[in-house]
């Protein structure tokens, strides 16, 4: 890995000395060895404060949109999960294509901070991964202008290989009576804060103004109980439907820690059993199957 | 156990609107009252929390009150006051207050005054003006500058060209950005008015009100005429929930509109971050 | 000095729980949370403090305020009945007992009194208990807090191997106390261990000078880039007070409630004709800090934030205050 962070660094240097791009987004070390939180580079002098570790989970595409105003072209380090990110967010026509770099790594994935932290530095080795990196799909960027790290391919596709669980928790929740399902949702979005982390970090949460910045607009209450809770929930879910990446962002950054992609998982498995296998994110021209229309749909339009 | 009964500010009265009057196309004056008479009595420049329960409640400046009433001018900008411009005497609303320091009188006293408003501005400058005019034996001469965009948009017309010009020492100035063929009245905007207008800042305080960029250029004016910061007096808007200083948002600095304002003095905003 | 046993402590939160609601770290889908003590719960006593801040329970995350009933243009309404319920919180840390008395200067003093917020807090008593341990996103002592001894708190709790050692701090404590009757012991020469010394240190001194003079400093750009813009600094911090009022209708009748609010959502300070002061990330991320660290300290004469940690444990991007402190501190004017 300090091999990758060695070439990232000196390529941020070159891109920003030679004005390509105008600012580099990757991850710095944070306040403690298991946080690598994102970090926003101009100064070709200043890119040592990159780092590529293990704990580098941050999907960085969602930050482009805070730039789609400027005239800056920015250059982005992206994991397969990142670049998913900027392929649903060329799709949703959010952002340029050429006001983008995008450096792809191939991500070995990633590890849990929270459970680093119980175990000490002293154990690092034994990390286990982070939940949103167990059943990754495409650990290696779908769409990138260079690509650095060749040499962790072994690691990637053992990380895709583990990807055969990736609907395990759907099909717990399957086998539940309602009664029993009821009780797991309930309980889970009883806890919900209404911080909106989940939809912030999303990166097909991209719309100019969320319905829920607009609690008097009579959708949607601003009241912290179940039933507002679940409206927030459910709202969200079906509209990522069919526009998840699946980098599990959502769930990773949720302080309460609400099992989110166990509810999205359960709308792309449906999805897939009712239009076909898709992954969203992966290939620019493939457009998600609620997104697109077709003149001979088998089903009639009301 | 005997609970200790005390008034919690958070809590309405039930106030009804008796008289509304259309003063521009976008702009009513209220009459609100209760049963047991005029809510309350503020001084010129506080506010009121006022609601319909149904949609929502909102901070208004009071512009003018009577024995038995407040008045409150409302623009029609958001959900709130396109639902109250719907209403028809007779609507029970909700009333708490009055919220805020208003004017600081004691700056006023003995002294000319300046006052220059714009649009729905007037309306809280209409309360101190109003006030004046009643004491009008504890200040000096009253000038009031006041513009609107058309000669539709001026409000509060009875009180331009009818009662204020009667008043003994009282001008009144009125501009609009463009007239119509009926306007034989100045045409421009308010600040370019007010430097031709060309007041001394001698024995004055100058207080404004009216849209931001209203404002901004107005300072500027006053600030070429030689008005000191000290001199110069204005209010300030800014979302409010709470009305008392607890909910937060309404902070400019570590001061709450509110509470602390919503009446500054140019030193005043001078000091405090530019962040309304 | 009086001590319980470790294994008497349910009984004695049974006890306590007879003539009021007794709220108790108690453990919740992996993490530790203040739930009301119903003889069942696991308590969590012994490990970190807990994800949520105690302080719903002055201030609760939604509250109904008053209810209206609406017929053609008129219109009554009800105020709701008062808090009458007794709350008694046990396991309270110094933290959260300093934050305790913030959100006291907030809804309590400068003129108003926040009559929700005052019929929770008189109606409560809190047991306060020691860290031996801190996390390492623990930095109270850098807001001179004790973690050994909590402020205004009723009965102070220290862990021993076997047991705590109770001190009663008020009267109301000591009554609580006695209620205790055959369940405590003598403590005799018990000694508690030494209070946790939190790893993470940052010097405060001069932030609050500093910051006065950097409203309009580029470091805000920079800080803010990070940002999601989310909330959960504002949720799970104890000094966070901010709230809405909004209406609920069912037919026509229906409730006025506040919830939570939060500085880093646009709503917030948005005003009906669309004007934002605070449009992007940049001006609110700066108003949070500068409302622990300056505004707060020149209105109320404190800090308005008491190093639980909690915002740098959740933040999904690592916002660091004590980082943030630390920075202001250097940066050149």
């Amino acid at each position: 890995m300090s091999r990758i962070q060695e070439r990232m660094r000196a390529r941020a240097r070159e891109l920003l000395a030679q004005g390509t791009v105008q600012m580099v987004i990757g991850w710095e070390k944070g306040t403690f060895w298991y946080l690598s939180p994102p970090v926003f580079i101009t100064d070709a002098g200043e890119c040592d404060r990159l780092v590529w570790d293990e704990f580098c989970a941050n999907n960085l595409a969602k930050y482009l949109l805070d730039y789609k105003h400027t005239e800056d072209k920015i250059a982005l380090f992206v994991k397969g999960c990142d670049a998913r990110g900027v392929v649903r967010l060329l799709q949703d026509n959010q952002i340029e294509r050429e006001k983008v770099y995008l450096i792809g790594i191939k991500c070995p994935g990633m590890k849990d901070g929270r459970l680093a932290d119980a175990l000490g530095e002293e154990r690092r080795h034994e990390v286990p991964l982070v939940a949103k990196c167990r059943f990754c799909t495409h650990p290696e960027p779908v769409i990138f202008d260079e690509l650095l790290g060749e040499d962790e391919g072994a690691a990637a596709r053992d990380a895709a290989a583990a990807a055969e669980g990736r609907f395990a928790e759907v099909e717990k929740v399957e086998a539940m009576s309602p009664d029993e399902r009821y009780t797991f949702w309930t309980s889970a979005y009883d806890r919900c804060l209404r911080c909106y982390a989940c939809r912030n970090v999303c990166p097909a949460c991209n719309c100019r103004e969320c319905i829920f910045d607009r609690s008097q607009s009579g959708w949607c209450g601003k009241q912290m109980n179940r039933g507002e809770n679940m409206f927030f929930a459910i709202t969200r879910a079906m509209h990522v439907a069919g526009r998840c990446i699946e980098c599990g962002e959502c769930e990773r950054v949720c302080p309460e820690g609400i099992p989110i992609m166990t509810l999205n998982k359960k709308i792309i498995k449906d999805l897939n059993e009712l239009f076909g296998e898709y992954e969203a994110g992966i290939d620019l021209e493939d457009l998600p199957p609620l997104g697109r229309y077709k003149l001979d749909d088998p089903d009639e339009f009301h | 156990m005997a609970v200790e009964a005390r008034v919690n500010p958070l809590v309405p009265m039930e106030g009804r609107i008796v008289k509304i009057i259309e003063e521009t196309p976008d702009v009513k004056t209220f009459h609100v009252t209760t049963e047991k008479g005029k809510p309350f009595t503020p001084m010129p420049g506080q506010l009121a929390m006022l609601s319909l329960f149904e949609v929502g409640e909102a901070m208004f400046s009071i512009t003018s009150q009577g024995p038995e009433h407040l008045e409150i001018a409302i623009k029609r900008v958001g959900m709130l006051t396109e639902a109250l411009h719907e209403a028809e005497p007779g609507q029970t609303v909700g009333i708490r207050g009055p919220y805020g320091n208003g004017f600081p009188l004691d700056m006023f006293y003995g002294k000319d005054i300046l006052f220059i408003a714009g649009g729905i501005g007037l309306a809280p400058v209409r309360s101190l003006i109003n006030y004046c005019i009643e004491h009008r034996e504890k200040f000096g001469h009253l000038w009031i500058i006041y513009g609107a965009r058309s000669p539709a948009d001026l409000c509060f017309k009875q009180d331009l060209f009818e009662n204020w010009p009667r008043v003994e020492n009282c001008r009144v100035d009125v501009t609009v950005d463009k007239g119509d063929e009926g306007w034989k009245g100045h045409e421009g905007f308010v600040p370019a008015f007010v430097e031709k207008l060309n007041p001394s800042p001698e024995g004055k305080v100058a207080v404004t009100c009216g849209p931001p960029i209203m404002i901004k250029f107005v300072l500027q004016s006053l600030e070429k005429l030689g008005f000191r910061d000290d001199q110069i007096v204005t209010t300030l808007e800014m979302r409010m929930k709470c009305g008392i200083g607890k909910c937060g948002r309404c902070n400019l600095g570590s001061r709450y509109v509110c509470l602390d304002g919503p009446v500054f003095t140019l030193a005043q905003l001078k000091e405090m971050p530019n962040e309304y | 000095m009086v001590k319980i046993a470790k294994e008497k402590l349910p009984v004695l939160l049974q006890a306590w729980a007879a003539g009021a609601m007794v709220f108790v770290p108690q453990e919740r889908e992996g993490t530790r949370v203040f739930l009301p003590w119903n003889g069942e719960g696991k308590l969590a006593l012994g490990e970190e403090n807990t994800l949520e801040p105690p302080k719903d329970l002055f201030f609760p995350r939604t509250e109904t305020m008053y209810r209206y009933k609406v017929q053609g243009q008129d219109a009554e309404i009800t105020e709701v009945p008062s808090f009458e319920d007794k709350m008694i919180l046990v396991g309270v840390r110094s933290c959260d007992a300093r934050s305790f008395a913030l959100m006291d200067d907030v809804f309590l003093t400068k003129g108003y009194v926040d009559e929700f917020y005052r019929r929770r807090r008189e109606n409560t008593r809190v047991v306060a208990l020691a860290c031996t341990e801190a996390a390492p996103t623990c930095f109270c002592t850098a807001f001179g807090i004790d973690p050994g001894r909590a402020e205004g708190v009723d009965v102070q709790m220290r862990p021993l191997d076997d047991g705590y050692l109770l001190e009663a701090v008020t009267e109301a404590g000591q009554e609580l106390l006695n209620q205790a009757g055959s369940l405590l012991e003598e403590a005799g020469k018990a000694s508690p261990p030494g209070a946790a010394l939190p790893s993470l240190q940052v010097d405060v001194g001069g932030v609050t000078e500093k910051l006065q003079q950097m409203f309009e400093h580029p470091y805000w750009t920079e800080v803010s880039r990070k940002c999601l813009g989310c909330g959960a600094c504002t949720y799970l911090c104890p000094t966070c007070h901010c709230f809405d009022i909004q209406s609920e209708n069912l037919g026509n009748t229906g409730y006025k409630f506040r919830c939570w609010d939060s500085c880093m959502f646009s709503e917030y300070t948005r005003m009906a004709g669309g004007h934002n002061p605070r449009p992007s990330k940049k001006e609110r991320l700066r108003n949070r800090f500068l409302h622990k660290l300056q505004y707060f300290p020149e209105r109320y004469g404190k800090f308005a934030c008491v190093g639980c940690g909690r915002c740098l444990d959740r933040c999904p991007v690592n916002v660091d205050i004590t980082r943030v402190i630390r920075e202001v501190k250097e940066v050149t004017l």
